[in-house]
């Protein structure tokens, strides 16, 4: 049988229009868009045209748009770039995040805000609600940034953007969202909710890795992390890759123009997959299912079960899944977004399903079955 | 799978038999987390290589994560053994607790039948038992690691290298096209990439341990003939450390870490004929009283004709001739010819012959 990709919240294969697009771009725009020359104004004319598309399927202006080269560049230009301004002004920066942040974020406000200081860990319940009063409390004392995620990547909860992105425009500080995971299912414009900083990566959304952008709203200001040319607006030298940019723009157009279907698709294969394993394994939950979800995660907890041995015995079945956070070396850690949300409690495995828009029901039948088979192997053994 | 040529081959081996495979590599020990070490060392570096053989031989590979129990059972054990003024043999440790017992028990899950390892030695499945054997390449048999195997594993256990020679197995490599066919040896212990044990033992017990703080060197005759910085430093037979201006070549005869003294003396003094050891290991019916065997008391160290004098709780045995720097948490390793009947820690070490007269000093070690 054919091997079946269910882990699309890690990384989507590049989509064959995208391929084509960026290899046209390879071929005819070579040339490096800060050049006057004919080569150059060619490679300029595609890159403006890949900024102008980004900033129409999200309602911003060309301007607006940065590329950048990937999700964790674009949180950490968001954070550090923040921070930097505060420094700029002889101020301590003050930064705000969920707990459940990718630790692109939790990691650059640890490092953004030390030494002498800490980011302010916002905490987070069992459906994905966040702690508004310990919001307002941070916010009445001064805050450089608040960075709350759209959709959380490990379990799918939708976070409460729009009510935070409000709080934070009346306190009149500065809202970044990673919408990595929310871009594709959910509705994501910035002329229809008042964030000023928002990432999104290629790779998520059928596109090239290495590719991905920071929304900046205009009249907020970022300090660049690298520093060379004016490329970007200043805020990310460097020779632009204007194929990644143009892939990019393809992918996030074709993407966006799916979403409806997709979100309406996705939600009925995710719900038949989490009631065929209810009704087929026992101690089951489904993390965060109170609460607003994308429809593309699924995110378990089995209880007595190893995650690492039900994901490497799903793989043997053809299966590709994941457990918990994957670090370097490919081995499996518990994960800091489960803790947030239920505490820490060995007893029970994560296992995450991500749907993609070439999963089929007959897919989710058989990896429903497939899981059911092997958690009752893990059980019998242990 | 370490990443090395060993298990690469083991697994080749396995494949080509006919047999599904899966390849695991063990994670025993976080490699980011020693400071100033660059990210991408030995233990990384392994996996990598463990992963791309796996993907060339075309079967499944996994990362096993056993951090915890590798640090609690062989990292802990190898500090406390230090403490004591004893010798560890962490690789035996591991292969004892935790690299076996964890492969089993997580490769059930995975529907395996067997577990294989890299090792050079021999194993025989009968309908009366499994038999372990010493690998047929004197030179690289080891048998040393694993000893501390728990017997009721052996019928679950595959060694496909047992039975060639190290140069075979790098012809093999080489025939397959694995990127791990001249790699080095690994000497070093893993969770000790920077090679100085001492800055662990500085880590894990603090600077001001016992272990580590200065103390006597003294001779035979209990006269303070120098200073030490530590005598965690120091395993017997040693000569290296105890600073110059002595007439004849000194080694370390004994630890005595109730007072931090380290006892020196001559060449002669480091042989002794009979040996203690407690944390028994049996992989057969334990050997009885008056048993002639052979035994091994340091990897790559000879076999050695020995009879055995006690085999209870603790193993007691003599040495046809006696053998140099016996060493306090090393193993013995007891054969039976080429089978291995198991082993044990060793605890302390005498001289008894006739032919040289026992120093009044009693070297009790």
């Amino acid at each position: 049988m054919d091997p079946l990709y269910l882990d699309h919240a890690a990384t989507t294969p590049v989509r064959p229009e995208v391929r084509e697009s960026m290899a046209r771009c390879l071929g005819e725009a070579f040339g490096n868009p800060s050049s006057s020359h004919r080569w150059g104004r060619a490679a300029r004319v595609t890159l403006d045209e890949a900024r102008r598309q980004v900033a129409a399927v999200l309602g911003a202006t060309p301007g607006e748009i940065h590329f950048v080269r990937g999700g964790t560049e674009s949180d950490n230009l968001a954070i550090f770039g923040r921070a930097a301004r505060a420094r700029t002004e002889g101020r301590s920066p003050r930064i705000a995040v969920s707990a459940v942040e990718h630790p692109a974020v939790l990691r650059a406000a640890e490092a953004a805000t030390a030494p002498g200081g800490a980011p302010v860990i916002l905490s987070v319940d069992r459906t994905g609600a966040l702690d508004m009063d310990a919001l307002d409390r941070a916010l009445l004392e001064g805050l450089d940034v608040v960075s709350v995620m759209w959709v959380n990547n490990e379990v799918g909860t939708a976070l409460p953007v729009r009510e935070v992105a409000e709080r934070v425009r009346a306190a009149g500080s500065v809202f970044h969202s990673d919408a990595v995971q929310a871009v594709g299912t959910l509705t994501v414009r910035v002329d229809q909710l008042p964030v000023d900083l928002l990432t999104l990566t290629g790779h998520k959304i059928y596109g090239p890795k290495g590719t991905g952008i920071l929304f900046v709203r205009r009249g907020v200001s970022l300090e660049p992390l690298l520093r060379g040319g004016g490329q970007e607006g200043g805020i990310r030298p460097g020779t632009e890759d204007v194929a990644g940019a143009v892939g990019f723009a393809e992918a996030l157009r074709l993407t966006v123009a799916e979403q409806e279907r997709e979100h309406q698709r996705l939600s009925a294969l995710r719900d038949d997959l989490e009631r065929r394993l209810r009704s087929a394994v026992s101690g089951v939950r489904v993390h965060g299912e109170d609460g607003p979800r994308a429809p593309h995660i699924s995110s378990l907890g089995i209880s007595g079960v190893d995650g690492a041995s039900l994901v490497m015995a799903l793989d043997m079945e053809g299966i590709g899944v994941s457990g918990g956070s994957a670090c370097a070396s490919g081995s499996t850690r518990p994960s800091h977004v489960i803790e947030a949300m239920y505490g820490s409690d060995g007893t029970w495995a994560a296992l995450r399903f991500s749907l993609g828009r070439t999963t089929t029901d007959d897919d989710v039948r058989r990896a429903a079955d497939a899981t059911a088979r092997v958690v009752a192997r893990l059980r019998d053994d242990g | 799978m370490s990443g090395g040529v060993d298990s690469s081959v083991a697994a080749a081996l396995l494949v080509e038999a006919g047999h599904e495979v899966v390849g695991v590599t063990m994670k025993t020990f976080c490699y980011t987390d020693v400071p100033g070490h660059p990210r991408s060392c030995c233990g990384m570096e392994g996996i990598d290589d463990a992963r791309s053989v796996a993907h060339v031989l075309g079967i499944p590979h996994y990362v096993f994560d056993v951090e915890d129990e590798f640090t609690h059972d062989v990292i802990d054990d190898f500090v406390a053994e230090y403490a004591r003024g004893r010798t560890p043999n962490p690789c035996v440790r591991c292969n004892a607790y935790t690299k076996f017992r964890d492969l089993l028990a997580r490769g059930r899950a995975l529907e395996c039948d067997a577990i294989a390892s890299g090792h050079y030695v021999r194993i025989e499945h009968g309908p009366t038992g499994s038999v372990l054997r010493r690998g047929l390449d004197p030179a690289k048999d080891q048998a040393y690691f694993l000893w501390g195997l728990p017997r009721e594993m052996l019928p679950s256990l595959l060694f496909p290298l047992g039975e060639l020679t190290k140069r075979e197995v790098r012809e093999r490599a080489r025939a397959l096209g694995l990127r791990t066919a001249d790699k080095a040896e690994s000497q070093e212990i893993c969770f000790v990439p920077t090679g100085d044990y001492r800055d662990l033992l500085r880590r894990k017990l603090g600077p001001t341990h016992p272990a580590l703080e200065p103390g006597k060197v003294v001779n035979l005759r209990g006269e303070q003939i120098g200073e030490h910085r530590g005598y965690a430093g120091f395993t017997i037979g040693q000569r290296r450390g105890l600073g110059g201006g002595h007439p004849d070549p000194l080694y370390v005869l004994e630890i005595r870490p109730e007072t931090r003294t380290v006892v020196v003396g001559p060449r002669v003094e480091l042989f002794h004929d009979a040996v203690d050891a407690a944390e028994l290991n049996w992989l057969a019916a334990p050997p009885e009283i008056g048993m002639r065997v052979n035994v091994q008391l340091r990897y790559r160290a000879p076999k050695v004709p020995a009879r055995i004098r006690a085999a209870g709780s603790t193993l007691s045995v003599t040495l046809d001739e006696a053998q140099p720097a016996i060493t306090p948490g090393q193993s013995i390793v007891v054969c039976e010819g080429d089978r291995v009947l198991g082993g044990g820690r060793i605890s302390a070490s005498f001289r008894t012959s006739r032919r040289t007269p026992p120093s009044p000093s009693a070297l009790r070690v």
